[in-house]
């Protein structure tokens, strides 16, 4: 482990100001085998944006969670304001000034914003009392919010607004965010690091910002710590460093910044492909190989989770489908993979309908799907590797009901060594494997069958930059191949590295779709955050 | 942070689960002779008058195995619905209707012998399937939960037996009848009776064949066929299933009334092997074979064939307790002693259950 303290990062002069709100000393916790956090040191200061740099899994979420008293350390104590302390609980820390906003909203949607701010408040509940407060909060910090809004007609952005009130009323001295970003447009991001630039320079609050992004932490934060595999690996200053720098210390080895460009002969393929290039989306109805006409689904609280939503999807083509989480991402791969039923709208599969009560099929017919938790509805944990392998194509394992071993082991061996998954052999349990193996097990499994199209829902998330390199080129080889790829992404830079043609979905719909040479930035952001230019 | 089972690490866990067995066992043995020591008995009078009971003195091995095979079926049928997810406690009820089914077809259908026999023991399965099944039916058609509908039914059973025990239209033996004294149902025909085997003096009816064979066969539908492999995949991730067209609802229902088959096909066995009852149904019938055989399910941890082992151990304390009474120890004493074996059996199987679920549970947090 490389130890850095922070005086040498200070030039060798030894720190002598106030001592830091939060100090972390050797905490450590360790889950079965494997360790989350290594003997981890960590100081927050008053009046600082500290990044807490890594990659998934690297110990951010657990080491914050210790400081917060949701995990309790195996060793290692926490210091506030010098004063060694213990937290036990979350009402702990919160008493020592220790607040937090989870990556994952604790909100009660059927309430409104104040009553979920005044949630687990012992006294009596004064209503105008508390308005009145989070209406000073949300003007004090730039959080635009009505505190007689209910939560559940807030989109995203807004609802971590009141996550950061609920946190701020406290008056905490220490602010840790984990991954606020992940669902926040570019522009709310920025919001966001403007009202946390204001709670540290103006209030002298500390703020722990947990992130896997480069950018942002280099945008936002003072000071930077970067983890990687439970330890820390690198302390330094925000203006002292560069994304390079970063990104080597987050994955112990050179990396591109960013995603490599599309290799310009695929583009050339997808061009012959597509019969008129250039054409306009409505123009090419007869190639696409899987289109939706008006698709509405309803939850079964009866929101409208696709509304009307329209998209078709051409052979040889990446489709990146841009847009902020809980649009209706998850309601569309759903549909698609046959776990949900549509309520009115069609479906068509290389120009035939699919029948509504027979979306069970479609994985048959050549829907291959990568979903964003694999462990949700990809893989079956307790099975083996080869038996995974299997699911869309029982008979490479089974004639005539009957198991064929060898058979099915074989074609397993094939495609371990295809896509380089690394276990001990076919009987190994799915659950043995690491998550980005795991991912190619899907790969494998989606990809071997010579699919129709492919949806690809945030096939790169949670992956090390090693397996999202092998996650890209396995798409751009699919595309190349003939397949259709519908990529649905939330990371921008990803869906421009990577797509033929882009389409934001808003509120259930297809807000704009457009090729990549006509798409910018700008108006992809704003179409994210609002539907339209 | 890749974790690789390696072939050692598998072989360590078999050592680890031995060291929990001996340890229990261990454990047991010294807390009941202490136990038994303390009243002022001799403990090695229980321990010779368990062995004597189960196995030792002659033809009672013979009953022995008169008592695995209705526990042995009814664990077979409650690792089927395990498989799949569900959880069936209602055996006990099972196989009261399943027994009574097949006591009304063995009055009532005509026929050669041979013939007799295999309807009574094909009806016992329906009668058990029926009965499972309509917790089955709730649980896809309302979403009711089965661990509640399958124990609450068992009381249904009870009276709907109790019931059939005292009309003669249905299950009364109308020769009992007239005294209007006991409700028992009319005996099997001797020659509609299973046949029974004598060994060495022991003496067992063919259903401990019939037993094995179908434990044979579960083995080999859940490992090697498709319906296991069915079965697994709606067990452990539904949504997996429904993508690849695996319907949780057709699985789980068959598997519900499979379940509730076994245990009613234990019923009809108990009749027909005549180890229980004389041939008759009668009211307490099942004896709490039901819930023993649920017990045997859990030790043998979806392990078909481990249901044989295990199924023995428990009948042997089952006949070898028969004879604690002549040792003199008061009878709640052994029941204490009965009742620590049991436990030193069960306590293995939930502390690995524990302990798996917890690495699982690390396993998967630790990555996201």
């Amino acid at each position: 482990m490389n130890e850095l303290s922070i005086s040498s990062i200070d030039g060798g002069s030894v720190y002598t100001g106030p001592p830091p709100a939060v100090t972390a000393e050797k905490l450590s916790k360790t889950y079965g085998y494997v360790k989350a956090c290594d003997e981890v040191d960590i100081e927050l200061f008053r009046g600082e944006i500290h990044g807490i740099l890594g990659e998934n899994g690297a110990g951010k979420s657990t080491l914050m969670k210790m400081l917060i008293g949701l995990v309790l350390p195996d060793g290692g104590g926490v210091k506030v304001d010098g004063e060694l302390v213990t937290i036990r609980d979350p009402l702990d820390a919160s008493e020592l000034g220790i607040g937090m906003v989870h990556q994952h909203f604790s909100l009660v949607e059927a309430l409104t914003v104040w009553e979920n701010v005044a949630l687990g408040d012992n006294s009596k509940l004064d209503r105008n009392k508390t308005r009145e407060r989070v209406a000073d909060l949300s003007l004090q910090y730039g959080l635009d919010v009505d505190p007689d809004d209910r939560v559940e007609d807030l989109p995203v952005g807004m609802r971590q607004r009141v996550e950061l009130l609920k946190c701020l009323r406290k008056d905490p001295s220490v602010l840790i965010l984990d991954e606020p970003t992940s669902v926040l447009t570019p522009e709310e991001s920025e919001q966001l690091f403007a009202s946390l630039r204001r709670v540290v320079e103006e209030e002298n609050r500390a703020v722990a910002l947990v992130s896997h992004r480069l950018s942002e932490v280099l945008l936002a934060t003072d000071r930077i710590t970067i983890m990687r595999n439970g330890a820390v690996i690198e302390r330094c200053w925000t203006k002292d460093t560069d994304a390079h720098s970063l990104a080597r210390g987050m994955v112990g080895r050179d990396v591109e910044v960013g995603f490599k460009e599309v290799k310009q002969s695929r583009k050339d393929s997808s061009k012959v492909l597509s019969a008129h290039p250039g054409e306009n989306v409505e123009g090419s109805e007869k190639k696409f190989v899987l289109e939706l006409s008006n698709v509405v689904t309803s939850s079964s609280s009866g929101v409208r989770e696709l509304d009307g939503f329209s998209l078709g999807i051409k052979a040889g083509e990446i489709f990146g489908l841009a847009g902020v989480e809980g649009n209706g991402q998850s309601a569309l791969v759903e549909v698609l993979s046959g776990l949900r039923t549509v309520s009115s709208g069609s479906v068509f599969l290389q120009a035939k309908e699919v029948p509504h009560n027979n979306f069970g099929r479609l994985a048959e017919n050549g829907v291959a799907v990568i979903p964003e938790d694999r462990h949700d509805s990809g893989v079956v944990l307790g099975m083996s590797v080869a038996e995974n392998l299997l699911f869309s194509n029982l008979e490479e394992g089974y004639k005539h009901g009957l198991l064929n071993k060898s058979r099915r082991d074989k074609r397993a061996r094939e495609l371990i060594e295809k896509f380089e998954i690394n276990c001990t052999g076919p009987e190994a349990p799915l659950w043995s494997l690491s998550g980005g193996n795991q991912q190619r097990v899907v790969l494998a499994r989606e990809t071997s069958d010579k699919p129709v199209v492919l949806i690809a829902s945030q096939p790169t998330r949670g992956l090390d930059v090693g397996a999202i390199e092998y996650m890209t080129g396995q798409l751009q080889e699919l595309a190349k191949s003939g397949v259709g790829v519908l990529l649905i992404s939330s990371e921008l830079d990803e869906i421009f590295s990577l797509a033929d043609r882009i389409g934001v979905i808003f509120r259930g719909k297809l807000a704009a779709s457009m090729n990549r040479e006509d798409a910018n930035r700008e108006s992809l952001g704003l179409l994210m955050g609002r539907g339209e230019v | 942070m890749s974790l690789n089972l390696s072939p050692s690490s598998s072989a360590k866990r078999k050592g680890e689960i031995f060291l929990l067995y001996t340890f229990s066992a261990l454990g047991a043995l010294v807390l009941s002779a202490l136990i038994v020591e303390a009243v002022g008995a001799n403990w090695s009078d229980v321990w010779n008058a368990l062995l004597d009971g189960s196995f030792r003195k002659p033809g009672r091995w013979g009953r022995t195995l008169g008592s695995a095979v209705p526990m042995a079926m009814v664990a077979v049928g409650t690792i089927i619905s395990t498989k799949v997810g569900l959880i069936n406690i209602g055996q006990e009820g099972q196989m009261l209707v399943g027994a009574a089914f097949a006591a009304y077809m063995g009055a009532h259908v005509p026929g050669p012998g041979p013939l007799v026999i295999f309807i009574v023991i094909i009806s016992g399965f329906v009668g058990g399937a029926f009965w499972s099944g309509l917790a089955g039916a709730l649980r896809y058609w309302r979403n009711v939960p089965e661990v509640l509908t399958t124990l609450l039914l068992v009381t249904v059973a009870a009276n709907f037996v109790g019931y059939g025990l005292k009309n003669t239209w249905l299950l009364l033996d109308p020769d009992a009848a007239v005294g209007n004294r006991t409700q028992v149902s009319q005996q099997l025909d001797p020659d509609s009776r299973l046949p029974r085997i004598d060994i060495f003096g022991n003496n067992f009816s063919i259903s401990v064949i019939i037993s094995l064979l179908l434990i044979a066969l579960t083995f080999w539908l859940l490992s090697q066929t498709i319906v296991g492999f069915r079965l697994d995949v709606v067990g452990q991730n539904q949504k997996v299933g429904r993508r690849f067209g695996i319907s949780e609802v057709r699985q789980g229902f068959a598997a519900m009334c499979a379940s509730g088959g076994f245990a009613g096909l234990a019923g009809a066995l108990m009749l027909a092997s005549g180890d229980f009852a004389k041939f008759r149904l009668v009211p307490g019938f099942t004896v709490n074979l039901g819930w023993t055989g649920l017990l045997v399910a859990l030790v043998a941890r979806e392990k078909v064939l481990a249901v044989i082992p295990v199924a023995l151990v428990f009948a042997g304390l089952r006949t070898g307790s028969s004879f604690l009474a002549a040792t003199g120890v008061e009878r709640r004493v052994t029941d204490v002693v009965q009742g620590l074996l049991v436990l030193a059996l069960l306590v293995p199987p939930a502390v690995l259950f524990i302990r798996d679920r917890r690495r699982k549970l690390a396993q998967v947090e630790s990555r996201t």
